[in-house]
């Protein structure tokens, strides 16, 4: 039976339901939250790797408040539940020993039961089909994510964050409204099937609706501004599902959305400028970030940005009839997706365990932690190689998928769309790899800044084996790729309806050689280290650094991260280091005071939205709280609508 | 069909030796070019090859500072070289390995090698070594365009996407492509001398705080990963210089021809760094960014004309 896979999710998504409503009561022990949260997880995750694996399409018709219903999983729906599902999985675990029940003011329960919240609101995002269940499962997602991030509200950063994200979700949520409104004239219901005939204007409205919609889901250039506050200040196993997954409901309706309809000309051009500006722009404001959740934040910015390349050059390709380059735009999109729910839950369960063990975000107070916590160390490696998109890991097997998309799109078709992206994805890889040097180097390596990592100790096994697990999937999913190209090649057929999909008559040579590449690189380190390792064998006396000779090191004269970052954060618009130097005969002791600004973000828009706000305050006269008045107001409301009428039917005659 | 078999395995036997012994000549050939220039007498030309073999029976002091991160660099970054020198055509022989796309592999294993040489660097917990680790990674930045956008160039002209086509594709000579080449290898040669630590952008000779970007982050390290960071250095002198010398060969070089021409070219590769870091004073520091520019700017005007 072919549904069953779908009954599978639903029926996993019901589970996650439970196990929110069975967490919300504080006498659930942990252990029974963890085993249905898992057991979910299972269930859906199953269902949807088997629907993956076999390519079956299967749908469910059902009617919900007297209105026909569609819950569909395809391949595409199928790729992102699983790394949903793992990621949820994962994050519970970790969940269980980071914020124990005990801890924080008893915000464990509500902390654990709208986690299962998200995750069910995620996986019934990820299946259903009609306009108006889609936006209720959104504002599941939606309103628990809120919850989540507001989990510290007695810090002010995370109270206003939460409420930052909720009204840019919401005005989000508002164009998802006007964008399933249109959809459904477009295709003459509420189900969501692709619509018929050629590109019209209405199509360019629905695919702007949902790009800006969507686009402030998944933090697209200049609708990212709720996302550094809000990824930085909830608890890090959210953070990491909301990285690693919620951001990705945003790729994913645009996907959608962009399937259901016919392909738009120069849309696509458009979207992969933003992508490249966006990740541009995020590797920028990353590096320069001085507390490490935030700069993993605006590293998550970066790669969504990398992510709408590949839509847009996928986008491009279906527009001009060229399904290489399409398949080469989609399947570097998905890839990545995948990747960056591995590297990206990584790093922020890693940030989680730092964060933990030191009790700073603040990087410059850190210092030497491999020593302390060899564990954790071990473990984000792979991360920050990855996120810098370096060889063999995943990351870099996804671009370059991208940058073959990109090759390609430059011999025909789009030139300057490509010739742009281009360079933007190398510089993009070279300012990632400035902030993850400053992240991995600052935070791990060399001595301690200060006293915040002075008893620090690797976390407990809950929250290691997670760590240990996605590392371990950042070289796999980068050695894996030649596998993995037919289920990618499944996931991009309702993308590419009716075409056949070259991708692996396009890659699969080329694939196995960068595999060969791949485990070479791997193998020539081996005799390496052994040879280096025989070296030092009769290690007698352990000196300090030797530093040119000088005699006194401290631990102070270490390059900070700041410093480290400086050459290109003092390039960038908002990130300024004040400085006064003292100018008298005696001088006063002077600071350094850096300050940090996203000219696009939240320190931009704040002043201008009260600015508004001042404005709209005009407004309030209308409001007397004087029924007469009220009256008045509904009067005059009638008699608009009465005159508009006549009007009306005067002009038609 | 055996013939062609054998053939083939000279090339990848010569290749190969090519790649593992000839390297540590090249710094030898630099430094006794320079000494010429300056009326010196300087080190024998197989120095290098001496300092290896005497490095290698050296025990490595290891800082308490350090953990094994700090081995990571020199063992990384020849791992990646080594590994990236199978991708680039030595002259008009094809490199062993080539498939479309290995281009953008070959950058980014140059990447990888400074990714973790910069967190060798950090380490150790050194001020100088952050500060020539935060000089490498952010001027590597600018250096990266330049080289993709030099692979763009030829791409466009070639149709390809493997070094072994793009750079020994002939039908550069005297045709329309002729301008756009030499812009891309002229931007490329910038790049060269940044990436290899070369003057005008960093003076390999000295550890002077003011100058110091790649000599600066190996100080702390000895015995054999001191010996490893050397060799891997004149790797890399090798590896990127096949990049720089391939366009200018055509088919007519076959055969043993070409291994004659390739090592003949790279010596007078070596010669001609050698005669620029003779003649050129190194760069202020905040100039360097600047130079890095115009190597993008000459190969993004490589990229433009192929456009048009």
């Amino acid at each position: 039976m072919p549904s069953t896979d779908l009954l599978l999710v639903l029926a996993a998504a019901g589970c996650w339901i439970i196990a929110a409503g069975a967490g919300a009561l504080a006498r659930t022990s942990e252990r029974t939250f963890l085993g249905l949260g898992l057991a979910a997880a299972l269930l859906a995750a199953g269902g949807a790797a088997h629907a993956l694996w076999t390519g079956h399409l299967s749908g469910l018709a059902f009617r919900f408040w007297g209105l026909t219903a569609w819950a569909e999983m395809d391949s595409l729906s199928a790729l992102f539940l699983v790394p949903l599902q793992v990621l949820g999985a994962l994050g519970l675990v970790y969940g269980s020993a980071y914020w124990p029940l005990p801890v924080g003011k008893g915000r464990g329960v509500p902390l654990r039961c709208c986690y299962a919240l998200l995750v069910a609101g995620l996986t019934l995002v990820f299946v259903l089909r009609q306009g108006l269940l889609f936006l209720v499962a959104w504002e599941l997602m939606a309103v628990s994510a809120f919850f989540l991030i507001s989990t510290e509200h007695d810090k002010p950063e995370a109270a206003k964050a939460g409420w930052v994200y909720l009204a840019a979700t919401h005005v989000g949520t508002a164009a998802l409204v006007a964008m399933a409104i249109l959809l459904a004239r477009r295709v003459g219901g509420p189900l969501w099937v692709p619509a018929q005939g050629p590109a019209s204007g209405l199509d360019l409205a629905i695919l702007a609706l949902a790009v800006v919609g969507f686009g402030f889901k998944a933090g697209l250039l200049p609708l990212h501004f709720w996302l550094p506050a809000a990824h930085a200040g909830a608890p890090s196993h959210v953070s990491a599902l909301l990285s690693g997954v919620m951001l990705k409901a945003g790729i994913y309706g645009i996907l959608r959305v962009s399937s259901l309809l016919p392909p738009v000309p120069h849309a696509g051009a458009l979207l992969l400028a933003l992508g490249a500006f966006t990740a541009l722009y995020g590797a920028a404001y990353a590096l320069a970030q001085a507390d490490y959740k935030r700069l993993m934040a605006y590293s998550s910015i970066e790669n969504l940005g990398i992510i709408a390349m590949g839509i847009g050059l996928g986008m491009a390709g279906r527009a001009v009839g060229d399904p290489a380059l399409a398949a080469l735009g989609f399947a570097g999109a998905l890839f990545h997706m995948l990747n960056h729910a591995a590297f990206k839950g990584l790093l922020f369960l890693g940030s989680g365990a730092l964060l933990h063990a030191t009790g700073t975000r603040r990087i410059d107070e850190l210092g030497g932690l491999a020593k302390l916590m060899p564990r954790t160390a071990l473990a984000m490696l792979p991360g920050v190689l990855t996120v810098s998109a370096l060889p063999p890991f995943a990351a870099f097997a996804s671009e370059w998928f991208l940058y073959r998309g990109l090759f390609a799109g430059l011999l025909r078709g789009n030139p300057w769309s490509a010739s742009l992206a281009l360079p933007a994805l190398a510089l993009t890889g070279g300012l990632a790899a400035v902030a993850f040097g400053k992240f991995y180097g600052a935070v791990f390596l060399g001595e301690a800044r200060g006293p915040a990592g002075a008893g620090a100790h690797d976390p407990p096994t809950p929250m290691t084996w997670p760590l240990a697990i996605l590392g371990v999937l950042c070289l796999a999913l980068g050695l894996a790729a030649v596998p993995l190209l037919p289920l990618l090649e499944r996931a991009l057929s309702p993308l590419l309806p009716g075409t056949p999909i070259p991708l692996s008559t396009l890659l699969s040579g080329d694939l196995r050689l960068f595999l060969v590449l791949q485990l070479l690189l791997i193998a020539a380190g081996v005799p390496l280290v052994a040879w280096v390792r025989r070296g030092f064998a009769e290690k007698t006396s352990v000196p300090p650094t030797w530093d040119c000779g000088y005699a006194a090191p401290t631990a102070r004269m270490q390059y900070t991260g700041g410093s480290f970052a400086d050459l290109w954060s003092a390039l960038l618009p908002g990130i300024r280091a004040r400085v006064r130097t003292p100018r008298a005969l005696f001088p006063p002791p002077t600071g350094f005071h850096p300050t940090q600004r996203d000219p696009l973000g939240l320190d931009a828009l704040e002043p201008r939205l009260a600015q508004l706000a001042d404005r709209l305050l005009r407004f309030r006269r209308l409001q007397q709280g004087n029924l007469s008045v009220y009256l008045l107001y509904v009067l005059i409301a009638l008699l608009g609508v009465f005159l508009w009428m006549l009007v009306r039917a005067w002009m038609r005659g | 069909m055996l013939e062609t078999f054998l053939v083939r395995a000279v090339h990848v036997a010569l290749h190969l030796t090519t790649a593992l012994l000839l390297p540590p000549l090249l710094p030898g050939l630099i430094a006794k070019t320079k000494a010429m220039v300056a009326g010196r007498t300087g080190p024998p030309v197989l120095q290098l090859y001496y300092d290896l073999a005497r490095l290698s029976r050296k025990r490595a002091v290891f800082s308490r500072t350090t953990t094994w991160v700090f081995l990571a660099g020199p063992v990384g970054t020849v791992a990646a070289v080594a590994t990236a020198s199978l991708l680039v055509p030595f002259g008009s022989s094809p490199a062993p390995l080539h498939f479309q796309g290995d281009a953008v592999f070959f950058a980014y294993l140059f990447g990888l090698a400074r990714f973790l040489t910069v967190l060798s660097a950090l380490d150790t917990g050194s001020a100088f070594e952050g500060m020539g680790a935060a000089r490498e990674v952010s001027f590597a930045v600018l250096a990266e365009p330049a080289l993709f956008l030099g692979f763009a160039a030829l791409a466009k002209s070639t149709g390809s996407l493997s070094l072994s086509t793009m750079l020994a594709s002939p039908g550069f000579s005297f045709s329309r492509a002729m301008a756009p080449l030499i812009l891309v290898l002229a931007g490329w040669a910038i790049v060269y001398l940044a990436e290899n630590s070369r003057i005008p952008v960093d003076d390999p000779n000295t550890h002077l705080e003011l100058t110091m970007i790649h000599e600066v982050m190996v100080l702390d390290h000895s015995g054999r990963p001191l010996a490893l960071v050397l060799y891997g250095a004149s790797l890399k002198l090798l590896v990127l210089g096949a990049l720089l010398i391939g366009p200018l060969f055509t088919r007519a070089f076959g055969g043993l021809l070409n291994w004659a021409a390739f090592w003949g070219l790279l010596v007078l590769l070596a010669v001609g760094v050698g005669l620029v870091e003779s003649f050129t004073a190194r760069l202020r520091m905040n100039r360097v960014p600047q130079f890095l520019v115009a190597g993008i700017l000459a190969t993004a005007f490589a990229f433009l004309l192929l456009l048009v």
